[in-house]
């Protein structure tokens, strides 16, 4: 039997045909299992990439910093203000926060401040309760735990008597439980506290101020009790009240450090309330520190400082302009220590948390000291 | 006098401690948490706007990666005290948002 021609033909295109199926199932097989190999590398790197998203352990840095150029009646003007607050927080799962500040500045003659403002540990025990424990901003009234970063402030200075040696609490040394909870129809929250609580101080005889720092040491003994209740019965509209009572001791006076000096009563009362109209933000805040008498004392006499100041501010360009007013009245044991003060700012935000700040204070006080003397300033303050 | 209205200070601050307390045993145990209703970004929407504006000027949802905003949430869930559930939703809504 002899193949003709045609047969020759479909004979070489047959085996044509067979061993290119071959050939390309080959191929195809080695595509394959390059192109799975691809997508177990993409499929590990997307995991990679998200693995700091689900991790227990998260960690953030945030603060803020600010520069502050103040002109007084008194003094020359000056550059004054130079600060860097970072703040660092490490959270674990839903469970613990721990949130501190650190407070850097540079002082008068050039020489670095630092303070630690606050290191918490915040245990989240359910919804509706926090423990706090560490050394944590004072809870009672509002300017100091939520309104004194520079970037939150809208005047470049604190109100009188609610800065450091002021009438208002600066911060705490101890333990507490925070939270919130809905309370007929608004909100309620709260935050209450034991502490090893101030040390007073006095000169001539007299108690002259409260360090209110927080401090690891308790020198007069007695733990101090306090706390305060924030309600919101409609959105953007609080009222707060707040408490503190324990007992406090002289722990120095003009010569310094004084020792075993008897322990007296010491009380806090304070109210404040904040709320938002149309844009318009009122804040009102009062606040009252008593330190009782003690026989034996270098300084035996009761003495209170009182202050309070009422706060509005408008945007005229949302976001961007806005105008502040502020009066504060703070008066000390001392009648003629007192300060009262005018404040009036205009601001420019370049970011809700970039701003840019420039105010008059009209200050009556103490003649030829600080508290009496007017002054303009001007800042530039950073949140990140 | 002055005593009295000491008594009846460390009273409600010791009631306010009491209070507390009750809320603790009433609420969720520790154990529980895996059954915690997670964030509504809807319900968040509203408390946010009602919330985060109250302190300081609002913060821009986009201003932060999602696990930035987990941790500033819990800050000031502390801060402004929140209940739980409202941080979550919030938390939601913003990682809904950037
Ligand atoms: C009770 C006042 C208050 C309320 C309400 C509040 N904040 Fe804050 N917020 C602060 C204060 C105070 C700081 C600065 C923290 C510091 O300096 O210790 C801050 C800081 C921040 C920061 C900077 C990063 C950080 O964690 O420090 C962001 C972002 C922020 N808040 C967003 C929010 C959001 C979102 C809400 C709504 C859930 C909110 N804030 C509600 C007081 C408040």
């Amino acid at each position: 039997m002899s193949w003709s021609g045609s047969n020759y033909v479909s004979a070489v295109v047959a085996l044509a045909i067979a061993s290119g199926v071959a050939l390309s199932e080959a191929c195809a097989a080695d595509d394959m299992a390059g192109l799975q190999a691809e997508v177990d590398a993409l499929k590990k790197q997307v995991q990679e990439a998200g693995e700091w998203r689900r991790s227990d352990s998260m960690v953030h840095l945030s603060g803020y910093g600010a520069v502050t150029y103040s002109d007084a009646q008194s003094e020359n003007g000056a550059y004054d203000g130079v600060v860097f607050a970072p703040i660092f927080h490490y959270q674990y799962k839903d469970l613990m926060l721990l949130e501190s500040e650190l407070e850097v500045e540079v002082g008068k003659e050039g020489e670095t401040e630092f303070a630690l403002e606050y290191l918490a540990l915040d245990l989240f025990l359910n919804d509706h309760v926090t423990l706090v424990a560490g050394k944590f901003l004072s809870p009672i009234g509002q300017f100091r735990q939520n309104l004194h970063p520079a970037w939150i402030n809208k005047l470049p200075s604190e109100p009188p008597g609610f800065g450091h040696d002021g009438a208002a609490p600066v911060a705490e040394v101890g333990a507490g439980l925070r939270g919130g909870l809905p309370a007929s129809g608004g909100r309620l929250n709260y935050a209450f506290y034991v502490g090893n609580g101030p040390e007073l101080e006095a000169a001539g005889g007299e108690l002259e101020g409260v360090r209110s720092e927080g401090m690891t040491r308790d020198e007069d003994g007695k733990k101090v009790l306090g706390g305060r209740l924030g309600f919101q019965p409609i959105a953007k509209f609080e009222v707060g009240m707040s408490a503190a009572t324990g007992q406090a001791a002289v722990a120095r006076d003009a010569a310094g450090a004084v020792a075993s000096d008897p322990a007296r009563d010491y009380d806090v009362t304070g109210v404040d309330f904040s709320g938002q109209i149309y844009g318009l933000e009122l804040r009102g805040e009062y606040v009252r520190q008593k330190a009782g008498a003690a026989a034996g004392s270098v300084a035996p006499d009761a003495a209170a400082w009182k202050a309070w100041y009422t706060h509005a501010s408008y945007p005229f360009q949302p976001g961007k302009w806005e105008g502040v007013l502020r009066y504060t009245d703070f008066s000390m044991p001392d009648a003629n220590q007192g300060q009262r003060q005018w404040a009036a700012g205009v601001n420019y935000l370049f970011a809700p948390s970039v701003i840019a700040k420039l105010a008059y204070e009209k200050n009556d006080g103490e003649s030829g000291t600080a508290a009496d003397a007017d002054r303009i300033q001007v800042q530039l303050a950073y949140g990140f | 006098m002055a005593g009295i209205s000491r008594f009846r200070i460390g009273g409600l601050i010791a009631a306010g401690f009491v209070a507390v307390a009750v809320l603790f045993y009433q609420a969720t145990p520790l154990e529980a948490r895996e059954a915690e209703k997670p964030g509504d970004s809807v319900r968040g929407v509203t408390l946010w706007a009602d919330n985060c504006a109250r302190c300081h000027a609002m913060r821009d949802p986009k201003e932060f990666r999602d696990d930035q905003w987990r941790v500033i949430v819990s800050h000031m869930r502390v801060r402004a005290g929140l209940g739980g559930q409202d941080a979550r939703d919030i938390l939601a809504f913003l990682q809904a948002s950037n």
